[in-house]
């Protein structure tokens, strides 16, 4: 078990490194100039030279990236524009120039309303995704199974853009049933934190969900006629203790690694429902930065994204070894 | 032990009939059986695959799907109608008056749950005022009855050996000391000295608790040692019952009498043409088989073998313990010889055919084929491929060896199609004429396994084996997983064959009395290692090891 751990750990640290250095070079194959966009259009070419010099763009790449790599671990100093030192702790993410702070700070300030959506709509894709596929696969053939099948092939035939904006206007502006969707912070205010998220975590969920819906009935009829669970009833339980204490224990494991995956993506922000519902999280910072050009902001997200699918990939790892004592961890 | 006749029975069944509904219409899988169950009698309810026996068994639970199966006509327990019953009535009956022990006791435990908690369950189901700890204790308790220590209750069914798991599953099954068991082929999955065991301690449990036991098997040979009475049956029908030894030694039946003719036992004579369904009484022989000359020409030989699996290095660069699944073997077979290697799972018999077959890399030994080494055989594949021609496999699993997408013809001939210049035309002549001579015809060609029962499919194989004359076959538990008549059917096929083609065997294979029937030498083999070899009278009749004294004690 440590050894696992260390060697999880091993792994997570391979995957951010290549995946951190891909970022990095893709970034400066493109053609525009980081220290132009830095400097902004009215810079003349020796202000051009200057800011690149003091960003130390002048650097070879190998040494950047190695600059900023050690940064992650021990911090270190940046040159604002005008050359102003900059202090930044470990983990250190870089500076973005376009947004005129740290990429930590930016990352952190909107993380709040990533990680509730996040958590909202994995509550969503607990309860009707995985909930819809065990009530299905109890009742197949009937009309209950019909019937959900049905709603989650539309779950994962919809768009959320479509169905975002759609709702929003039904649900908020026509009827006002629900509020118009925006961040509070639980602190401030917890009713209106609730209410702000609950929309977009539904429509987010729920368009996630159908995929959990399909696997966990799939998974479940296959384990329902597994030799353990006649043996459970042969004991004398009722159909559904033995599902719930065999069947959804046996169909488990591949519902957990793929939940895992989901959390992972959640976690490093979901754009499409950020823009949709007007919240800034980090998906939309994300991809503000991409369009930017801000490099220091891209690479910081795509490796909290990556950070967050390493670790719930392992994490989920875990679990399954947990509920099946069969499974070595290797 | 028969019951008295006045007492009422435990189990009553009159005229059922199960009825599967599936995707092509409905089958009948059993139909007007009736039987009666006396308190702590044991009755045998024999039968080949799909003769419905299974079906009964489930039926007596209660336990058949209602949305796809339709169960008619009356079972009671003590008295309480089970068909058409309510769940509500049925969960109090099941665990608890009547229960259930399965043939794969790996599948049928949970494996994420420890087996003391299990056990424990099973209690506490029809124990609602027990405590959780009073359950522990009787799990505890039932557990060393069945001789496992308690202190391995925490451990998962996948920590335990076969014959450990199936007793776990008895002392589950007795715990709430059941009027009613049904064992569904409890012993079959094991080997014969712990097939003994388990047989021996469900007749003690059942005499301690009372119980009286359906058995569910296709062995005439568990029949014979644990029954009463016999009920035998045929697709979903009984066509005859009696006490045990009435119905064995005068079978009213020509079907029951095949069925036991079928299976070669200790006393049987051997090399002659066994009964099978649908010839009870074969033609015997024209010539018994010559004994094989000691002197005949060396065909193939291992000396020395040794073959470990993993023993691969840890993260830390340590060396882990290697299993060693073959430690110094050598054997050999002469031309036209049919040497029988037997042992339990686990011994190494499998691992030592796969060598010679050059499927297997050996760690250390010589193995010489003709005279030429070819232990290197696993890693090169032009001698393997030179050494295929020479030495061909038939396999124990006959659904599992032929290729599912591939017509008879394509599956025959492909040998054929590697190693010789024929073509099209002459490969599909060759593979008609291979057909026929296992019994099989030429309008099988462009048929699909999934068309075939088991028996015809291992006939394939063996004409596949075959296509290439090659010198010698090795066959690795053949018969194995075929209903007993069917085996006699290949094992009549392959005595024909044998003596028509002058053929050379190595013939793997854990049952005794098949190996008795069929081999004219026997080497015995455990945990590796080669214990006893010589002629089929020498270890048959006058076993020098203990362990193949022990093996013969265990037959039933």
């Amino acid at each position: 078990m440590p050894l696992y751990l260390l060697r999880r750990a091993l792994q997570a640290v391979v995957v951010l490194l290549a995946i951190s250095a891909t970022a990095f070079a893709l970034f400066y194959a493109a053609p525009s100039d980081p220290a132009v966009i830095a400097c902004g259009p009215k810079c003349d070419a020796s202000q051009i030279a200057a800011v690149r010099d003091s960003m130390g763009l002048d650097q070879p790449i190998l040494a950047q990236y190695a600059d900023y790599v050690r940064g992650l671990f021990a911090g270190r100093t940046i040159n604002d524009v005008d050359g102003t030192p900059i202090a930044c702790d470990a983990p250190c993410l870089g500076y973005s120039y376009a947004l005129h702070e740290p990429v930590r700070a930016a990352i952190t300030s909107r993380f709040p309303v990533t990680l509730s959506l996040a958590g909202g709509a994995l509550a969503v894709i607990v309860v009707f995704g995985i909930g819809a596929g065990f009530l299905s696969a109890l009742r197949r053939g009937r009309l209950t199974d019909r019937l959900l099948s049905g709603f989650t092939l539309v779950g994962a035939s919809v768009q959320i853009y479509f169905l975002g904006y759609a709702l929003q206007y039904l649900l908020v502006y026509r009827t006002g049933w629900f509020a118009l969707p925006g961040y509070t912070s639980p602190g401030d205010d917890i009713g209106a934190w609730v209410a702000g998220l609950l929309l977009p975590c539904l429509v987010l969920g729920f368009v996630n969900a159908a995929v959990f819906a399909r696997l966990s009935r799939a998974q479940m009829l296959e384990v329902m006629h597994e030799g353990y669970v006649r043996t459970a009833r042969g004991k004398g339980l009722s159909p559904l203790r033995a599902h719930l204490k065999y069947t959804s224990r046996g169909a488990a494991a591949p519902l957990v690694q793929l939940l895992g995956l989901e959390v992972g993506a959640l976690l490093g922000g979901a754009f499409i429902t950020e823009t949709v519902f007007g919240l800034s999280g980090v998906g939309k910072l994300a991809v503000d930065a991409v369009v930017q050009n801000d490099l220091p902001t891209v690479v910081g997200t795509v490796l909290l994204a990556a950070f967050f699918v390493v670790v719930f990939v392992a994490l989920a790892d875990l679990v399954v070894a947990w509920l099946d004592p069969r499974v070595r961890l290797a | 032990m028969s019951g008295s006749g006045k007492e009422r029975p435990v189990l009553r069944v009159r005229d059922i009939g199960v009825t599967f509904t599936g995707t092509r219409g409905t089958v009948m899988a059993v139909e007007g059986v009736t039987f009666d169950l006396a308190r702590g009698e044991v009755v045998g309810l024999v039968g080949e695959s799909g003769s419905g026996k299974s079906t009964v068994g489930l039926a007596a639970l209660g336990l058949h799907d209602p949305a796809r199966t339709q169960v008619t006509g009356s079972i009671e327990i003590g008295g309480t109608e089970i068909v058409g019953a309510a769940e509500d009535t049925l969960r109090p009956l099941r665990g608890n008056r009547v229960a259930m022990v399965f043939q794969d006791a790996l599948a049928a435990l949970s494996p994420f749950h420890g087996v003391g908690a299990q056990l424990a369950e099973a209690y506490r189901i029809h124990h609602r005022s027990a405590s959780r700890a009073e359950a522990r204790d009787r799990a505890a308790d039932m557990l060393e009855r069945v001789g496992i220590p308690a202190a391995r209750a925490r451990d998962f069914p996948h920590q335990f050996s076969g014959g450990m798991r199936q007793r776990v599953m008895i002392a589950m099954a007795l715990i709430n000391s059941p009027d009613v068991l049904v064992a569904d082929e409890p012993t079959t999955a094991l080997d014969a000295r712990v097939q003994r065991q388990v047989l021996d301690l469900l007749d003690e449990l059942r005499h301690e608790h009372g119980t009286a036991v359906v058995l569910v098997t296709h062995d005439v040979g568990v029949v014979a040692h644990a029954t009463d009475r016999v009920l035998v049956m045929r697709g979903g029908h009984l066509l005859e019952e009696g006490p045990t030894r009435r119905v064995l030694t005068t079978p009213e039946h020509p079907y029951t009498r095949a069925l036991i003719g079928a299976a070669p036992t200790l006393t049987s004579e051997p090399g002659t043409r066994l009964p099978t369904v649908d010839e009870p009484e074969p033609k015997p022989r024209t010539a018994a088989r010559a004994p094989v000359t000691a002197t005949g020409r060396l065909l193939a030989e291992i000396t020395g073998l040794h073959v470990e699996f993993g023993g691969g290095r840890t993260l830390l660069g340590r060396r882990r313990e290697p299993a060693r699944a073959v430690r110094g073997v050598s054997l050999h077979v002469r031309e036209g010889e049919t040497l029988g290697l037997v042992g339990e799972s686990g011994s190494g018999k499998s691992t030592t055919a796969r060598v010679l077959a050059g499927l297997q890399r050996p760690t250390a030994g010589e193995v010489r084929f003709e005279g030429r080494d070819i232990s290197g055989a696993a890693g090169d594949t032009a001698l393997r491929r030179e050494l295929s021609r020479e030495v061909q496999l038939v396999f124990q699993d006959p659904y599992a060896s032929l290729n599912p997408r591939r017509t008879v013809e394509q599956i025959v001939t492909t040998p054929l199609r590697v190693h010789t210049e024929a073509d099209a035309a002459e490969r599909r002549e060759r593979a008609a004429g291979l057909l026929e001579q296992v019994g099989l015809s030429a309008a099988d060609l462009d048929r699909y396994p999934h068309e075939f029962s088991g028996g015809q499919r291992q006939r394939v194989g063996i004409a596949r084996a075959l296509a290439l004359r090659p010198r010698l076959i090795i066959a690795d538990e053949p018969v194995s997983a075929l209903d007993v008549s069917v085996q006699a059917q290949v094992l009549n096929l392959l005595m024909d064959l044998r003596d028509e083609l002058g053929l050379s065997l190595l013939f793997v294979s854990h049952d005794l009395a098949v190996v008795r029937h069929f081999c004219d030498r026997v080497a015995v083999m455990r945990h590796g290692e080669i214990v006893e070899t010589g002629t089929r009278d020498e270890v048959f009749e006058r076993p020098g090891a203990a362990y193949t004294r022990d093996l013969l004690a265990a037959m039933v």
